[in-house]
């Protein structure tokens, strides 16, 4: 297994790269330029010429690849062009831990509650609650989630004002104690959160649906019903059990889904995290992060897959890896 | 199996989800977050009565980030927005209503006679205390206050100007204001020649030497950009300057300083109680809040939660009046104005030969004419801007009075003349009902750049307006850089777009014949008579001896229409009735923000 993992790591070093190099390319090859801020009447036309050769711009694109090789075999990353030239890597470091909470909270949500319906589906097949629940799920699955999120913003914080439309504290939290300014942060996630997970949810349900009905028609569940366990042993402990098995590979593949869903999120609910940053890197064509945005994501798709294959095995005796 | 008997994991779907589901009563561990999170979180609003953080403190919204808090670098609106509370002006200008000029004051001498006299109540904020200007018009000298100094107690002296000039000359550093350098001595020759034409006399004396004779008004204008503090930025080098973590950190002496930026996010700005320029801030706190999405921003207004966001949209009014805050809309303007640009130029000859050819749809000013006269401009202003737009005839404001010429008529929405003038061009309609001239179609594309919605709008009655007369348009939205790279390459035939005019006059940039050195003359006009009036009117030394030009280059706008002007916008800002003293001026929403204040006004916040 360790083996396997080893491998798989290395292999995945040549496709990062692959995919950083051709990140470096068709981003230069897209239209717009990064000094297009400062084509503007009133600006002199030199500055935008004086901006592209601070930022090295001005040299032919391989030139620019050699150099840009040089420093990336050295893990370093540069400087951001649009935000005050910031290390690349310190940007990164400051938005990955909003963007970390809001993931984990959403991949613990989007389980409990996904689990949670699958299981009742499954239970009651057939019944009205099934399919209330499962119309409900796909109702949220097949909606676009910006646009969800702003419908639960002008729900709940406009016509209901019961939390906060947007920001990560509220203005004076830093004198609520280290206590309050926790609850005013949970405060600010809840819808957030909800957003994000409930869309999860709704798939994780439908796969945990499917494998507990197949579960519960084994014969092992009859012999427990048989020993007389009570139903909630029986559905929770042999039955759920067994039906997770596939369910947590899930959890693996999911990761890179809550990442880009945390874009949208976090540009509506106003989060100073990932998504926000590679969503403003694209537009301001500031190269350098977006070849560190595409280098984050990237490695959690490698990893998720990996984690994925992993914890497959790990449940799955029969798995050999 | 008994279905009472497992509600098992029933509970925690939460209501709002679905209420069908009535027969949970298991608590399990995901009600119980849940629970948490909602009466936990609420508690820190709810203490009625006890005056919070936000009595004290002012939210603004803004859509992005400051980046540089400099006067020298910083470019976005938010860091302007910033460093003009941190940092000190040489002069205060203000706008003159009555004539539409700037008006440049220093603490005892101002340009124009101020508008309401020296009894508007306002102290002076700037560094100057005097200046005269040379009688050949080529130098300017200032004498500046005695009594300031930065937030660390150096005084500010004339050295800190000479010395923040060179930053703003700096190649290395790339100002974006070093247009402002433009007429200093050495600038005709390439490079400025700081020894002879920055220079500090004496503490308080600097000198201006420009290397031709300069208006006052340019000159006050140019030479009047904040300084920074020499003796905490003199070792830092040029190829260091935009990295240098005093960016972040500013010292400075304005009636704000910085408390804490959290990066997009927020950042908050107290009141500087050693302010001398002229006092301290009247608010304790103004924060400058980062909300990207506009529905986002609107909601907040809406709640309360911020107190001030630009830019509504007009079809937002009503909800925003209905909604829980008191929130009123103010209104400046008129800088901005949209346009459909035509291409006058064929772009093809231009752009692989250089060849200057009329464009085959839109070459002639009749053409052109006729498609101003076929667009119902005013049932686009009716039906989007209401009492904020006002029908545009060329790219001078109404608000500049001096210079505008209100003796033009608009061009009438009259299809039938259009038609006429196109049948008089050769366009008749072919068997499609499409207009033809030698067998060509007049059919195009009209692009304009994503997400704006008032655009868009006006894209489609556009569209319908042409098709009334026989001319088909279609329409297709560009995300924004790719569109604004398509303009400057001159590949769009026709366009729509604003335009976001000065509060100095100096359009050749975007009319002027040169189509090399013209960077926005995207349309590709041409008219040597404009190429003279703006150099004439640039070389009077006073505004009102130029008038004559800018009415006569109004005319020939107006007759050529190299685009059609459709309407200019008066800017509409949401603001929570809780501020008093705001003062909108066509400068900018926040030109007297130093001044607000908020009621219910309490002490510092704990």
């Amino acid at each position: 297994m360790l083996r396997y993992v080893v491998q798989r790591l290395l292999f995945a070093v040549p496709l990062i790269f692959g995919v950083l190099t051709l990140t470096f390319f068709i981003i230069r090859l897209a239209p717009g330029d990064p000094a297009a801020f400062f084509i503007q009447p009133g600006v002199s036309p030199n500055v935008a010429e004086q901006i592209r050769e601070q930022y090295g711009l001005n040299d032919p694109v391989y030139i620019q690849y050699v150099k840009w090789l040089g420093n990336i075999l050295q893990g370093d990353f540069g400087r951001s062009f649009s935000r005050a030239q910031q290390p690349v890597v310190e940007v990164i470091a400051q938005a990955m831990p909003v963007t970390i909470t809001i993931a984990l909270l959403t991949l613990v949500a989007n389980f409990l509650l996904g689990i949670a319906i699958g299981v009742i589906s499954a239970v009651r097949q057939n019944s009205l609650l099934d399919r209330v629940l499962t119309v409900t799920g796909l109702f949220f699955y097949s909606m676009p989630e910006f646009w969800f999120a702003l419908m639960m913003i002008i729900l709940f914080a406009l016509k209901l004002p019961l939390f906060p439309a947007s920001g990560l504290n509220t203005v004076g939290a830093e004198y609520y104690g280290p206590f309050g300014f926790f609850l005013d942060r949970i405060w600010h996630l809840v819808l957030p959160v909800t957003v994000l997970s409930i869309n999860g949810a709704a798939g994780i349900a439908r796969y945990v649906r499917g494998s507990m009905l197949e579960v519960i028609r084994q014969d092992y569940i009859r012999t427990a019903r048989a020993k007389g366990l009570s139903e909630r042993v029986v559905i929770l402990k042999h039955g759920l059990r067994n039906a997770l098995l596939p369910v947590v590979t899930l959890m693996g593949a999911s990761l890179p889904f809550i990442f880009s869903g945390a874009l949208f999120i976090e540009v509506i609910f106003a989060f100073p995290g990932m998504g926000r940053i590679t969503v403003d890197a694209i537009f301001a064509r500031d190269y350098p992060l977006i070849i560190a945005t595409t280098f984050i994501s990237g490695t959690l798709i490698i990893l998720g897959n990996l984690l994925a294959d992993v914890l497959y095995a790990v449940v799955d005796p029969r798995i050999r890896l | 199996m008994s279905h009472s008997r497992k509600p098992v994991l029933t509970g925690h779907i939460s209501p709002r989800i679905t209420r069908s589901n009535a027969s949970g009563s298991g608590v399990i561990p995901f009600v119980f977050l849940w629970l948490l999170l909602t009466i936990g979180g609420c508690s820190p609003q709810q203490r009625d009565g006890a005056p919070t953080a936000m009595d004290s403190t002012l939210v603004i919204a803004m859509l992005g980030d400051a980046e540089y808090l400099n006067p020298v670098i910083g470019a976005s609106v938010t860091s302007s927005n910033v460093f003009g509370l941190i940092y000190p002006g040489l002069l205060e200008s203000r706008f003159d209503t009555s004539t539409g000029l700037l008006n440049f004051i220093a603490m005892e001498k101002s340009l124009l006679p101020a508008e309401h006299g020296a009894a508007d109540g306002k102290r002076f904020s700037g560094l100057a205390r005097s200046w005269s200007m040379a009688d050949d018009h080529r130098s300017i000298t200032y004498t500046l206050r005695d009594d300031v100094a930065w937030d660390d107690g150096v005084p500010i002296t004339a050295a800190d100007i000479a010395f923040t000039y060179r930053l703003y000359g700096d190649p290395v550093i790339a100002s974006p204001r070093q247009q402002y350098l433009a007429e200093l001595e050495g600038a005709d020759s390439g490079a400025v020649d700081f020894d002879r034409a920055v220079e500090a006399l004496d503490v308080t004396t600097v000198v201006f030497r420009f290397y031709k004779p300069v208006s006052e008004r340019l000159a006050l204008f140019h030479t009047s950009l904040s300084p920074i503090p020499a003796h905490v930025w003199k070792d830092v080098s040029p190829g260091e300057f935009r990295r240098s973590s005093l960016n972040q950190q500013p010292l400075g002496a304005g009636p704000y300083r910085l408390h804490q930026w959290s990066k997009q996010q927020e950042l908050v700005l107290e009141s500087n109680p050693l302010c001398r320029l002229p006092e301290p801030g009247n608010i304790n706190r103004i924060m400058f809040r980062i909300v990207p999405d506009y529905t986002v921003r609107l909601a907040q207004l809406q709640t309360g939660t911020v107190d001030v966001v630009e830019n509504i949209k007009p079809e937002d009014f009503q909800g925003l009046e209905a909604g829980p805050a008191d929130v009123e809309i103010k209104s400046t303007g008129l800088r901005v104005y949209d346009y459909v640009g035509w291409s006058n130029i064929d772009q093809d000859a231009w752009n692989s030969r250089k060849e200057i050819m009329p464009h085959p749809l839109f070459g002639s000013p009749a053409v052109r004419r006729a498609l101003t006269m076929a667009i119902d401009r005013q049932s686009i202003i009716d039906g989007y801007l209401g009492e904020y737009g006002t029908m545009c005839t060329g790219d001078i404001s109404p608000s500049l009075k001096w210079a505008f010429n209100d003796t033009i008529t608009p061009w009438p929405h009259d299809p039938r003349e259009a038609s006429k003038l196109l049948a008089s061009e050769g366009w008749v309609p072919g068997p499609d009902g499409i207009l033809r001239k030698e067998g060509k179609r007049f059919s195009f594309t009209l692009y304009t750049n994503a997400g704006n919605a008032r655009r868009n709008y006006a894209g489609v009655i556009i569209q319908q307006n042409l098709r009334d007369i026989g001319i088909e348009c279609r329409l297709e939205v560009q995300e924004s850089n790719v569109f604004f790279e398509n303009l400057r390459q001159r590949r769009l035939d026709a366009w729509m777009a604003g335009w976001s005019v000065g509060l100095e006059i100096d359009p050749l940039d975007g009319w002027g014949s040169d189509l090399d050195k013209s960077r926005f003359n995207f349309t590709g006009y041409r008219n040597p008579r404009i190429d003279e009036l703006c150099e004439l009117a640039k070389d009077e030394l006073d505004p009102m001896d130029a008038r004559p030009y800018w009415m006569e280059y109004q005319d020939i706008l107006h007759q050529d229409q190299p685009t059609t002007f459709l309407y200019w916008i008066r800017e509409t800002q949401g603001f929570s009735k809780r501020i008093r003293g705001e003062e909108l001026s066509i400068l900018g929403t926040f030109y007297n923000i130093d001044d607000w204040s908020l009621d219910p006004s309490r002490a510092v916040t704990p």
